[in-house]
């Protein structure tokens, strides 16, 4: 399981982003560059028709590939009222021939993406991820260096963090409040949820740039 | 020092307290009484040691269940202790003059520590300290009459004093001014409407993008991969490159069918061919040419090995198959091949059923040389056939049960009958699976038959069981089947595209000398089918057909 909220913010904002995330995590970032393929079966196997993602690491010497299964969120009142989603995930680090299998059994590729960014990891309450992408889209299949991205003014911003049925809601509270620290610069929600722009972004972007340029940690 | 002296007053006064208490009246100036009662000192002594202890028990609890601290707690119970004992302290010591503290309760536990305790000179080491913080302090300054001395330090004092101060108002105005941009509504500059429209109309492209891929996936047409595949795929994809070599040097007839693609271009819209670029990489669309398979496959006997339980397996069948039979399986053939083509991941049923009827007519046969590009090529294409199938012809529907009686059979004897008319068996069987069932599975079949080996008898019998009825999609149904139990017909198919993908490993293995890491089993049987695949090869029967199998099996 996982909890996970999202956000966007203006590209111009990120660099402020990343000062505000370098100071509140006390670690330096980590390069990011994703190549998600998303497979999907068909219905014929199995009841309803399963996504599975495919992400290849392409930043270290050596692409390593993870699997990863998203599953159902949770529902029901109580998560209603958490402004977190929390949802079933299954990861697993696999071999190169992750691809091969999966189109073996009868996978097709849906979509593949490109996140190009870089990510903060943190222990606060719950071992919270954050990171901060562009999404690129490739126009011709798995050309990734000639990836655009999707919004180009706008970068995603995720802030997961793993859980388990026992002590989602510890996990979740760090994830919220760990979300307060970047109130003045973006809002982030639930997946489904969209947020806008928060409008205190410049000023905070602003003053994060003049103050945080010479203090680096 | 002094917190230790205080509270050793305060002990040891506690312990005056009793004998003299009628005497303290006595004895205590008037005056000094009111400065202090002593009364109250002792019983402030006594609940300040009570929270003391009452700390220390609380860090005793806390490291015996090593649970965390919550510090804010502590840290006011702290600053509690703390103040009351400051307050203690500072009266007493207004009155310390009139008193004399004097041990009482002297044992060997006090003993070495109570001269110590009572002496007013310092520790040897604080009184070090102390001269050296002195020396600090009035460095240069010892010449000079202590008067001088004494105003060099106010003025110092008085400098840091100010420092302090102006340091801490700019700090106070950075933060109001911070406070006030995030807290003040007034003051915030406003989006404006305009612009949120568009940001709000981007984020949500991006949002869906991420989650959904929305705007993400390439229609069907497009789906061709580029000459260079990025680094991280190239050796993940790269089957295709060796099939293509292996059936060009061979030189089987292997005619690209433009005008069958085409019209499964055509027919199928943009949603069918999701995944026709992914599997098509590095090979052109090749696919025998209708005239030719039809014409070889006319040429050619059927083989008469089609069912592996019937009694016809045993013994050298030299009969040919009749001529309705072909026919139904030309068009099979063309069938599954279109089917082939378009990939679909979701394909709308009617529309597969409309253009396999309308493909079905233009005859392309030779499904054997139709790209076996990947392995979800093939259990889309099964699906798809058996998609089609099922809806046009109620004679095919009954197969796959004829497909599910025969299921269980454990068919090592026909297995064992089709070693022994290895050539001319399998060749024809190698026909009518081609025909019928997807080119993967026709592979296994004809590997199976060269050698067959025990990891490939399993393989073979699921094939077999299906031949009996008819020669159509039941090849590969049966050979999917045998794993699992087909609860329905999509079940099959997707048994069929696995086994098939299992049957396509040795034919690979075999032409490309590589190893497909996917498929355990498969690369023993591939070895052994090695020497077994070149008789066939030279039979003149086997040529059309066999050869029509090898680049499938290769991509």
């Amino acid at each position: 399981m996982e909890c996970v909220v999202q956000g966007i913010i203006e590209t111009k904002h990120v660099e402020a982003l990343e000062i505000l995330l370098q100071g509140l995590c006390g670690v330096h970032r980590e390069s990011l560059r994703i190549h998600e393929l998303c497979l999907k079966s068909v219905p014929n196997l199995g009841l309803v028709s399963s996504e599975v993602r495919l992400l290849c690491d392409l930043e270290q010497p050596e692409p390593t590939w993870t699997v990863r299964h998203i599953g159902g969120a949770m529902r029901g009142a109580g998560a209603e009222q958490i402004s977190v989603l929390v949802r079933t995930m299954a990861e697993s680090k696999v071999s190169k021939n992750a691809l091969r299998l999966f189109y073996a059994l009868g996978y097709k590729l849906d979509h593949e993406l490109l996140r190009v960014g870089f990510a903060f990891h943190v222990q606060r309450g719950a071992q919270i991820t954050v990171t901060v992408s562009s999404i690129n889209k490739m126009l011709k299949l798995h050309a990734t260096d000639e990836a655009v991205p999707v919004t180009p003014g706008i970068q995603l911003v995720e802030v997961t963090a793993p859980a388990s049925s026992e002590n989602y809601t510890e996990v979740v509270a760090a994830v919220s409040s760990f979300c307060e620290y970047l109130a003045p610069l973006l809002h982030l929600s639930k997946p489904g949820v969209s947020t806008g722009v928060v409008p205190t972004a410049a000023a905070a972007a602003a003053s994060l740039m003049s103050d945080g340029g010479g203090t680096a940690l | 020092m002094a917190a230790m002296e205080g509270v050793a007053t305060a002990g040891a006064q506690d312990q005056q307290q009793q004998p003299p208490p009628a005497r303290a009246a006595e004895r205590l100036n008037p005056a000094v009484q009111q400065q202090l009662n002593l009364d109250s000192v002792k019983t402030r002594a006594i609940s300040l040691f009570k929270a003391i202890s009452r700390i220390l028990e609380d860090f005793d609890t806390i490291a015996r269940t090593n649970a965390v601290p919550k510090w804010q707690d502590i840290l006011g119970q702290f600053s509690m202790v703390n103040l009351e004992l400051y307050n203690i302290v500072e009266d007493i010591k207004n009155v310390s003059k009139a008193f004399v503290v004097h041990p009482k309760n002297v044992n060997a536990e006090n003993a070495t520590i109570l001269p110590v305790m009572l002496s007013s000179k310092l520790l040897p080491e604080m009184e070090m300290d102390d001269n050296n913080k002195r020396e600090q302090l009035l460095h240069g300054m010892q010449s000079l009459p202590v008067a001088a001395q004494i105003e060099k330090l106010k003025t110092r004092i008085d400098m840091i004093g100010a420092a302090c101060e102006s340091a801490e108002k700019i700090i106070a105005d950075a933060r109001k001014a911070y406070f006030g941009t995030r807290q003040g509504p007034t003051l915030l500059p406003t989006i404006d409407k305009v612009q949120a429209a568009k940001i709000q109309e981007q984020e949500n492209s991006l949002r869906s993008a991420v989650n959904h891929g929305e705007g993400l996936r390439i229609p069907g047409d497009q789906r061709q991969v580029t000459s260079s595949l990025p680094m991280h795929l190239v050796d993940v994809l790269t089957a295709n490159d060796n099939a293509q070599t292996f059936s060009d040097s061979s030189g089987m007839y292997q005619k690209s069918t433009p005008p069958l693609l085409s019209s499964t271009n055509n027919n199928s819209q943009g949603s069918l061919l999701q995944a026709a670029g992914a599997q098509l990489i590095g090979r052109p669309a090749a696919s025998p040419s209708g005239a030719t398979g039809s014409t070889s496959f006319d040429n050619t006997t059927a083989s008469p090995l089609q069912y592996a339980n019937s009694p016809r397996s045993g013994a050298n069948i030299m009969n040919t198959p009749s001529p309705q039979q072909q026919q139904p399986q030309q068009q099979l053939q063309q069938h599954q091949h279109q089917q082939r083509q378009k990939m679909m991941q979701l394909p709308p049923h009617q529309q597969q059923l409309l253009s396999q009827q309308q493909l079905r007519p233009s005859s392309m046969p030779g499904l054997g040389q139709n790209q076996l590009p990947q392995l979800h090529d093939m259990a889309s294409q099964t699906q798809q056939k058996f998609q089609s199938m099922h809806g046009q012809h109620h004679v095919q529907f009954s197969q796959p049960l004829a497909a599910q009686q025969l299921q269980g059979r454990q068919l090592t004897s026909a297995a064992m009958h089709m070693s022994q008319n290895q050539l001319n068996q399998g060749n024809q069987l190698n026909r009518q699976l081609n025909q019928f069932s997807s080119p993967a599975n026709s592979a296994l079949f004809n590997a199976a038959q060269t050698t067959p080996t025990s990891q490939m008898i399993p393989n073979m019998s699921a094939m077999m069981p299906s031949q009996s009825i008819l020669p159509r999609m039941q090849f590969g149904m049966s050979g999917g089947n045998r794993t699992l139990t087909p609860q329905n017909l999509s079940d099959q198919m997707f048994n069929m595209g696995a086994a098939n993908a299992g049957g396509m490993m040795p034919m690979q293995q075999q032409q490309q000398h590589g190893t497909q890491g996917a498929f355990g089993n498969m690369p023993q049987s591939a070895q052994n089918l090695q020497p077994g695949m070149l008789p066939m090869q030279n039979t003149p029967q086997n040529h059309p057909n066999f050869q029509q199998q090898r680049p499938q099996n290769q991509q």
